[in-house]
């Protein structure tokens, strides 16, 4: 029994280090995905129609390809095209830019949902193109999809755990490393079960601190 | 021998909360009674029904339908929840018709009349099919039982959610402001719908707005104001000589919107039946 | 051109692959459905201890990584004494995995449905597994359906994970051709166009679905 309880002491400094690895990589890959995603959203409602198709083929490819396939494209395959970047690196692109593609998705639907008799209404009430961004869309727009976002990133760090066959050393990398040197097997995952929960959670609580703070 | 009354209500109370929606409530509907509960919004008519039914828990007092305890058992230690099973026995002669008529939208008409009887009377499919045409040429839609909710107007399924009730032979049926949800130029067929089945002999509870209804069909009527029965008695009576400030009040409100109506020229089905019979 | 060649000739044995992840993915989809079902019914479970048990499952299974609970089956099953091929652990775990998501799905149907209707079958003396099975599951799948396309499309992204426990599908039929050809970039880009491909076809039939379940009513 007591045992039992010495691998997780033994191994906690290995699956914090994993777990730490996996939290970086997640938050640098989160804010990328916003980013690229707002910007993909932002080409996707201009004339230029061409530009529009591009966005929506992306948007479609990513939706329909594992991220499992679009992690070896870069890292196997990248370096055939002169593409080299370590694992960490393709961690964070990758995740990035394939959950960029959902972020744009989530964006779309916030610019969506304002009626378009609020920006007649603003209009009429004489406020300027930015400030009806300002005062009238984004208020609103962010209480609608920050429930989404939060979500999207949580998916972001369970996707997170297919870095391990690219070999980062994040937290499930670290978990088969705990199973391999000691063929236990209970331990390992449940630890690891339990820190991606803890991770998860985390994430959620922001989220609602977050939702509060942009709620009016 | 005075006759055993179909439903008989004694002290019920029912609490939301702190809020008290029904307050010591005692109430007999006889066998072939039509009985209209009027009342302002918020008067607990609604929720009456709704414990009569047992859709709602009520919170203390007896609710007998046919001499049968609704809901809960007599035991020693004092009221027992009863099993739904069991519920359901007591409950087996009671219909309801709902504000919302709460159709099954994937059902045809036919297929709505006959489920209960499918399902908890176990009668086969052919012999289901003829008792909801019958029901259903009660209430005038025999030549609609292949359509869907979605193509009836809402006056037409009301007249299915009606139809749905009769189908299951009950002794009583509840009417749960049966026309409130409707346009004001649907509302005609439904009352005469109902009418039809008042002068059949169905004992009949009806929480309604529609005072000429309720003038011209209700053998007695039930005025009731912040979850208490505040006055009662045959229509005549309760609408032309009215005890009570707060029926009086009540009344004349209904009264003076419904000559503004008149005067709109927009005047509703139940507007032009008046409010004395 | 040599790529094209590359491409062409391992055609056949990659669209094998895509089949075996078909059959996984799809396994795992249609055995999820009425366990979906059941685990919904439970978390909206007047009991509480049902609801309670039912959510458990739900939070455990939507809160770590699918590739967790992949190898979690796969290593613990023998040691429990069941040895099962790897094929079989993969659909466990997928399956395992999408009933929980799925009853989430089932349940916003579920909020969908006005609770008069119950109420309505309750009038007219329908037990209440009765009513969900004649009142609430034919509405509940015609109001899912775009979610439940969703769904199908990420536990068969997902299932290019069970290429980790051996499963000769799509994912690891790549993996090996990259091995003795030693041209990643088009072999996995060959294989990402199958999926999209096998999405798109998805999507298409699911809106067909709900073109014809909307004609119904």
């Amino acid at each position: 029994m007591i045992q039992f309880f010495d691998l997780w002491v033994q191994y906690a400094p290995l699956m914090l280090a994993g777990l730490a690895t996996t939290a970086w990589i997640c938050a640098l890959a989160a804010m990328l995905g916003v980013v690229a995603g707002l910007a993909l959203a932002c080409l996707d409602s201009v004339a230029f129609a061409p530009l529009r198709w591009a966005v929506r083929a992306y948007i479609e490819i990513m939706r329909g390809l594992p991220i499992l396939i679009f992690l070896f494209v870069l890292y196997y395959g990248g370096p055939s095209v002169g593409l080299r970047l370590n694992a960490e690196t393709v961690g964070v692109f990758g995740l990035g830019f394939y959950a960029a593609a959902y972020f744009a998705e989530i964006f779309r639907s916030g610019f969506q949902s304002i009626p378009k008799g609020q920006i007649e209404a603003a209009r009429m009430a004489g406020l300027s193109g930015p400030q009806i961004i300002r005062h009238v869309k984004l208020p609103q727009m962010l209480v609608l999809i920050t429930p989404p976002m939060i979500n999207q990133i949580i998916i972001l760090v369970k996707e997170s755990a297919v870095l391990s066959i690219i070999t980062v050393a994040e937290l499930t990398k670290n978990t088969t490393q705990f199973v391999n040197e000691t063929y236990a097997v209970i331990q390992p995952y449940v630890a690891a079960a339990v820190l991606y929960w803890l991770l998860v959670e985390a994430v959620a609580q922001l989220g609602k601190f977050v939702e509060r703070r942009v709620r009016f | 021998m005075a006759t055993q009354p179909t439903i008989r209500i004694r002290d019920l109370t029912k609490e939301f909360g702190t809020f008290s929606a029904l307050s010591g409530i005692s109430l007999d509907i006889n066998p072939s009674e039509v009985v209209c509960i009027i009342g302002p919004s918020g008067s607990g008519k609604s929720t009456l029904l709704r414990c009569t039914s047992f859709l709602e828990e009520y919170t203390s007092g007896e609710v007998e339908i046919e001499g049968r305890l609704l809901g809960y058992r007599r035991t020693a230690s004092g009221l027992v929840r009863e099993s739904e099973q069991n519920i359901d026995a007591v409950r087996r002669n009671v219909g309801m018709v709902f504000q919302h008529f709460n159709l099954w939208p994937h059902m045809t008409v036919l297929g709505n009349v006959t489920l209960g009887l499918r399902l908890t009377k176990h009668v086969p499919r052919a012999k289901a099919q003829e008792q909801g045409r019958r029901a259903l040429a009660k209430v005038g839609l025999e030549n609609f039982s292949d359509r869907y909710p979605s193509q009836l107007s809402g006056g037409q399924q009301q007249r299915v959610g009606i139809a749905r009730a009769l189908a299951m032979e009950p002794h009583v049926i509840l009417f749960d402001e049966p026309t409130s949800a409707l346009d004001p130029q649907l509302v005609g067929e439904v009352l005469d719908t109902m009418k039809q089945l008042a002068k059949e002999g169905i004992t009949m509870v009806v929480v309604t707005h529609e005072m000429g209804f309720a003038a011209q069909v209700a053998d007695r009527v039930v005025f009731m104001d912040g979850g208490k029965i505040i006055e009662q008695g045959p229509p005549a009576k309760l609408f032309n000589d009215p005890q009570s400030p707060r029926l009086q009040e009540f009344l004349d409100t209904w009264k003076s919107r419904n000559m503004l109506f008149q005067a709109d020229g927009r005047s509703p089905g139940t507007a032009e039946e008046g409010a004395r019979p | 051109m040599a790529t094209f060649a590359l491409v062409l000739d391992n055609l056949p044995i990659m669209l094998w692959g895509a089949a075996m992840t078909v059959l996984v993915a799809g396994v795992a989809i249609i055995l999820g459905m009425p366990l979906g079902l059941i685990l919904c019914f439970g978390v909206v479970s007047p009991k509480p201890w049902v609801s309670r048990i039912s959510r458990i499952y739900q939070s455990v299974w939507r809160g770590t990584p699918i590739l967790v609970q992949l190898l979690i089956i796969y290593y613990l099953l023998p040691l429990i004494g069941i040895n099962v091929p790897s094929i079989l652990a993969a659909i466990l775990a997928l399956t395992l995995n999408t009933v929980a998501f799925q009853a989430e799905i089932f349940r916003g149907g579920l909020l969908a449905i006005s609770p008069g209707q119950l109420e309505a079958a309750r009038m007219v003396g329908i037990r209440r597994w009765a009513a969900r099975y004649h009142i609430l599951m034919p509405q509940i799948f015609r109001l899912v359906i775009p979610s439940l396309v969703n769904e199908t499309i990420s536990i068969l992204k997902n299932s290019s994970l069970v290429s980790v426990i051996a499963v000769t599908e799509l994912m690891r039929v790549s993996q090996q051709i990259v091995a003795t050809t030693y041209r990643p970039f088009e072999i996995y880009i060959a294989a990402g166009i199958i999926y999209i491909v096998i999405n798109l076809l998805l999507s298409l039939a699911g809106r067909s679905a709900e073109r014809h379940l909307e004609q119904g009513i």
